[in-house]
């Protein structure tokens, strides 16, 4: 599948095929799109568990329900717990992660960097203040995650999986998985293969680029190019909204299937 | 409470339109009707004050959902679906016929998936 073909098939799929396994191969596909996400300094920030639905105790699955997940978790036979490990915030970690990017020329001198400048400069001057903060700490471990989940999100929609993003039950998580203080939970992400339209009957509403992107300043909305747009169409990237209709005489099925509230 | 009672409730008509189920036929239209009103009698609640017993009022004067007041009716609703001998499909889908009913009235409640 296109990258923009996968950017625009991606729904958060909420019925999922409950008895349909997914291959762990497909899993590692996911795992691996994570990795290959951006990552300032390089730090691996993002971490994931992979946790099969069937391999849980029916208590446990129980416990691990939130008020806006509950259905959802029965029928997704993969939940992948994505954290950010706060353990990235060492200085000793940007140091060997920058060198071993000037090593490899992805930092260059045509920049202003070299190994000198790493270890004698960046590290005290610029890594070890931010790390000092804790708003700072926090914002950038996540944000690199979601990049990281972002990614493993297209991946599956390219392995024609489905996949949507849920709150995790902190509490019984922790006790259950045991995961380390500092690592602090993002999202779980329910992976299936999806039991509605994987494209859920056309696109959901989005507002137009023009209101949320500008050109300058802030008194210039960006101007949508008619032509781009007509190509987006063409490649799968822009899609026909939601047919309402008929998207809720399939959603009354597939709530008749699964035995859920009309 | 008789279907017909429970009928009349203004919140079983809101379920009703939002949900569109009066085009359904009139056997499941009772069905959920008698349903409810065998909830209602083991809570000892009309179906109006079921909705508004779950709703609070904040600090800043808005509506809430009580999470707790929630979380106690969705485990009266499971024990009314094993006190009935509902089973199975039956347990699932009995249960959430009377999750719709709270859902399609401004509750957020979700229910169990039947997998089988």
């Amino acid at each position: 599948m296109e990258l923009k073909q996968a950017m625009g098939n991606r729904r958060s799929i909420r019925y999922f095929q409950p008895d349909k396994p997914v291959e762990k191969e497909k899993i590692q596909v996911m795992l691996e799109a994570a990795n290959r996400a951006s990552r300032s300094g390089n730090i691996d920030y993002w971490r994931a568990l992979v946790v099969y639905r069937d391999e849980l105790s029916p208590d446990t699955l129980d416990a691990l329900r939130v008020p806006t997940t509950t259905a959802d978790l029965d029928m997704a036979p993969v939940q992948i717990y994505w954290f950010a490990d706060m353990s990235y915030a060492d200085p000793d970690n940007f140091r060997r992660n920058l060198k071993e990017l000037v090593k490899v020329g992805a930092l260059n001198p045509s920049h202003g960097w070299s190994d000198a400048y790493v270890d004698e400069n960046v590290v005290g001057q610029i890594i070890t203040p931010m790390l000092s903060d804790p708003q700072v700490v926090g914002w950038m471990g996540t944000i690199e995650t979601g990049l990281a989940i972002c990614q493993a999100m297209l991946a599956a929609v390219d392995e024609g999986l489905g996949v949507c993003l849920h709150a995790i039950n902190l509490g019984t998580a922790k006790q259950v998985f045991k995961f380390p203080d500092h690592w602090v939970p993002c999202w779980t992400l329910l992976v299936g293969y999806p039991a509605e339209d994987p494209l859920t009957g056309g696109q959901r509403p989005r507002r137009s680029i023009s209101s949320m992107a500008y050109v300058n300043n802030l008194d210039t909305p960006w101007e949508e190019i008619p032509a781009v747009t007509e190509r987006l169409k063409a490649e799968g990237l822009i899609q026909n909204p939601v047919d309402v209709d008929k998207r809720a005489a399939e959603v009354r099925k597939l709530a008749q299937r699964f035995g859920l509230p009309e | 409470m008789t279907p017909e009672e429970v009928a009349a409730a203004p919140s079983v008509g809101r379920w009703f339109d939002s949900a569109r189920l009066h085009s359904d036929s009139e056997e499941e239209k009772q069905l959920r009707y008698r349903l409810l009103g065998d909830f209602c009698e083991h809570i000892g609640q009309s179906p109006d004050e079921l909705v508004a017993g779950l709703i609070r009022t904040t600090k800043a004067g808005e509506t809430a959902i009580s999470g707790k007041r929630r979380a106690a009716m969705d485990a009266s609703i499971d024990e009314f679906v094993e006190k009935s001998g509902f089973t199975g499909r039956d347990a699932i889908v009995n249960g959430n016929i009377i999750r719709s009913f709270l859902v399609h009235n401004g509750i957020f409640i979700q229910g169990r998936a039947w997998r089988g």
